[in-house]
């Protein structure tokens, strides 16, 4: 799932850079302006762990192997934002290390692997679990954060693929969703059961989500994120820049266009389309998110 | 005016649970003083020594070199006062040796001229090699890695050295060279250890801690000869002093 | 568990491994720009890359067997985008050529970037270079730490299997899995905690300090000069 160099257009590339890129040094600053100094020995411990723990492979049905991915585990523990520096401090030392994913593509893988499973996961957990629930409800919660956030990360990586050209949607979506389905129940599981191990021996760190509040300055903040990459976006869709993946296309799409309903998608690569496929699934991460916070927060009041 | 390193009043600390670790500590220790903890395991020997840095603060009163920590400048604190943790592991962070060692001196903003030399220096007094400065510390073994965690300290010259159980898990030698080093070291020493014969060896002074308490303080060798003394707080009387006489506690 | 997929080549000798670590950043990025950025139609300049990648790896005297085993992981990528298209047309077969090149290039060439550079150098260049302090922490400790875990897991492993025989059914084994990974993760918080109160017991203020001697040689600003000019020749060919 660590998309390589080179499948990405690159406009899509750099679009997820600047995204990804903005996202981290965000957060960098608000770690570092709450003085969590506790907080970043931490992060790096727990980056080590998920390294480690993704180099446990298991067998999953007999021929292929999953492993843990820890996103959204991650995120329930610490949080959205430390769980998504840290998950991206794991794809980067990924990139560098086993060369799992390019360099160019890091923005979009953690987007993918790093920010969508752990605001996804952060997300479901709190709209499905409150405090002072039964073991099977935690187990529960646990195992939808854990297998919905990697469907969501595999159909946004099958969307940038598709957008791309380089895997059409009516491949890449049923493969990549399809595979992580299976290997969600993995995540899923393992990130039940370790949540279940910790509420009976850590109960203590779950409990309170930390950083609970978005201030106001987080909200302008957020804006920011989504708003620059945009902006980024669309000047460059409205630029001479050459994007030889795209002019491939477009000179082959003649050929290729017209063999299903979803090949529409990716049959003329023009900014104004895949703006909004952008913006639909932004948006979708963004609400689910705001949905359970929003529900958790009445409920804290009541 | 006799000057005392650490003095430590009425010190009470309990953990965020709630238990009780320290209860009513006093301990005062002159400055080149050298003092022996001991006591079971859960004495609360780590808790005490966590408190000469304030790493932990509970109520009353810790007082370094005439200091007391409270409100006190910590950096300064810190500098004066060397705590070097039982598992290495958690003191060796760096990827390299060297940026180990050098962390302390450039947290106090020593200038980063003088910084290669005191880690040379401070190398050759524990007795590594240079070489191990690029590598990282996961390929030293145990008993090196102990040697760069007291290293890692004694870059910073302090002037009190806190040693929580320095030669727990060492082999004969490296533990005959570990309590070798630390002889030789002109700082006020406070050493929390299981290793009596150590104790017995290179400090004048002991305490014996229980349930977190201070049981007693006083001469070494007549305290860890005294066996009711020693099996009434989990301990025994170290071999090289053992007589028929205090063979068996009755 | 080795450690050996990071470093292991890392402490060579050639040319490549000399460079600082800072201008092998920059070249070899803006190396991979390059190459994503080459027009459709221009088979030639894909060879020429080819052909520079091809010097370099010689010069880096890393094993080919070894790089030949990390390409391995854009195979199921390739795979997929095989499958999408139409062979008949030649159209189809242009995309995939270009993509298979592109793709294999780039990897290629960040094969060179981290396997002659030690990791430690990368994360002081990166540091040097702006990155935020957090990131370079973190993964600096990620990399120390990472064998402290993996043994402890192995050590794990070996516990489990000395105390029972054959597999167990697969939501036991989940489960098991789970108390294992648990626990691991447990002793991460307390260690993290440790580290914690071991830094700041050598007067840290939670900043993470970095000494880095300057080690800039001739042989920097050529190898980018280098790369300059081999970029703008490529452009032109056809």
């Amino acid at each position: 799932m660590h998309i390589p160099d080179g499948f990405l257009s690159n406009r899509i590339a750099i679009g997820f850079d600047a995204l990804s890129g903005t996202g981290l040094f965000l957060s960098a600053r608000r770690l570092k302006l709450e003085a969590s100094a506790r907080l970043v020995p931490m992060m790096g411990v727990l980056a080590a762990f998920v390294f480690a723990a993704q180099m446990l492979n298991f067998p999953v049905l007999g021929g292929t192997s999953g492993h843990l991915v820890g996103g959204a585990l991650l995120a329930i523990l610490l949080g959205p934002v430390p769980a998504a520096l840290t998950m991206a401090t794991v794809i980067i030392a990924q990139a560098l290390f086993l060369q799992d994913g390019g360099l160019i593509a890091l923005g979009a893988n953690i987007f993918n692997i790093g920010g969508i499973t752990a605001f996804s996961g952060y997300a479901v957990f709190r709209l499905l679990w409150r405090s002072a629930c039964s073991e099977k409800r935690l187990a529960f919660a646990a195992f939808s954060a854990g297998w919905i956030s990697m469907m969501l990360s595999a159909a946004a990586c099958s969307i940038e693929l598709a957008l791309s050209g380089a895997i059409p949607l009516r491949i890449g979506l049923p493969a990549m969703v399809g595979y992580h389905a299976l290997i969600g129940i993995a995540e899923g599981g393992l990130t039940a059961g370790v949540l279940a191990f910790l509420a009976r021996v850590r109960p203590d760190l779950i409990e309170a989500p930390r950083n609970a509040k978005l201030s106001g300055l987080e909200w302008a903040g957020a804006l920011i994120f989504v708003a620059i990459p945009f902006l980024i976006l669309a000047l460059a869709g409205g630029s001479a820049l050459p994007d030889p993946l795209e002019k491939l296309i477009e000179s082959g799409s003649a050929m290729t266009a017209g063999a299903s309903g979803v090949q529409a998608l990716i049959s003329t690569l023009r900014f104004s389309e895949y703006f909004w496929e952008f913006l639909v699934l932004v948006a979708l991460i963004f609400f689910v998110f705001l949905g359970g916070r929003f529900l958790h927060g009445r409920k804290a009041h009541q | 005016m006799a000057d005392y390193a650490v003095r430590i009043t009425r010190l009470n600390y309990s953990y965020p649970d709630g238990t009780k670790a320290l209860e009513g500590i006093d301990l005062d220790v002159r400055a080149g003083e050298r003092v022996a903890l001991v006591g079971p395991s859960g004495a609360g020997k780590s808790t005490l020594l966590l408190h000469l840095n304030g790493v932990l603060s509970g109520a009353g009163t810790v007082r370094i070199l005439g200091q007391a920590i409270e409100g006190g400048d910590l950096r300064e604190i810190r500098k004066q006062v060397g705590m070097v943790f039982q598992d290495p592991n958690d003191q060796l962070f760096c990827p390299t040796v060297f940026e180990d060692v050098a962390f302390g001196p450039l947290n106090l903003e020593i200038p980063s001229e003088e910084i290669p030399k005191r880690v040379e220096k401070v190398l050759r007094d524990v007795g590594l090699e240079q070489s191990v400065r690029l590598r990282s510390s996961h390929h030293l073994s145990l008993g090196e890695r102990k040697r760069a965690a007291l290293a890692a300290v004694l870059v910073m010259e302090p002037s009190i050295l806190a040693l929580d159980e320095p030669t727990s898990n060492l082999d004969p030698r490296n533990r005959r060279h570990l309590i070798e080093v630390v002889g030789g070291l002109p700082a006020t020493l406070l050493l929390a250890t299981h290793d009596l014969e150590m104790a017995l060896s290179l400090c004048p002074r002991l305490v014996v801690m229980d349930r977190g308490k201070i049981w007693a303080d006083g001469n070494t060798r007549s305290l860890l000869s005294d066996a009711h003394l020693m099996e009434d707080h989990g301990l025994e009387v170290p071999l090289s002093l053992r007589t028929l006489g205090n063979v068996r506690g009755d | 568990m080795k450690h050996s997929f990071i470093d292991r080549y890392s402490a060579l000798d050639s040319p490549l491994h000399l460079l600082d670590a800072r201008t092998k950043l920059v070249g070899f990025t803006v190396l991979i720009a390059a190459v994503l950025w080459i027009p459709p139609g221009k088979p030639f300049a894909f060879f020429a890359y080819f052909f520079l990648t091809a010097i370099l790896m010689g010069i880096s005297q890393i094993p080919l067997t070894y790089i030949a085993a990390r390409t391995l992981v854009i195979l199921p990528f390739v795979l997929l985008a095989g499958l999408a298209l139409p062979w008949k047309t030649g159209a189809g077969f242009a995309l995939f050529s270009t993509l298979l090149l592109r793709s294999s290039l780039c990897l290629l060439i960040l094969i060179l970037l981290t396997n002659t550079t030690r990791f430690v150098e990368l994360l002081r260049g990166l540091r040097r270079m702006g990155c935020p302090a957090i990131l370079v922490m973190n993964l600096g400790f990620l990399y120390r730490y990472l064998f402290v875990l993996t043994e402890e897991v192995m050590r794990m492993r070996q516990a489990r299997d000395c105390r029972r025989v054959g597999r167990a059914r697969a939501a036991a084994e989940m489960k098991l899995l789970g108390s294992m990974l648990g626990t691991l993760l447990l002793r991460s918080f307390e260690r993290a905690e440790r580290m914690y109160q071991a830094m700041l017991s050598r007067g840290s203020c939670g900043e993470f300090p970095i000494l880095a001697p300057r080690r800039f040689t001739w042989r920097d600003p050529a190898f980018l000069a280098g790369l300059g000019f081999f970029i703008w020749v490529a452009g032109y060919l056809n």
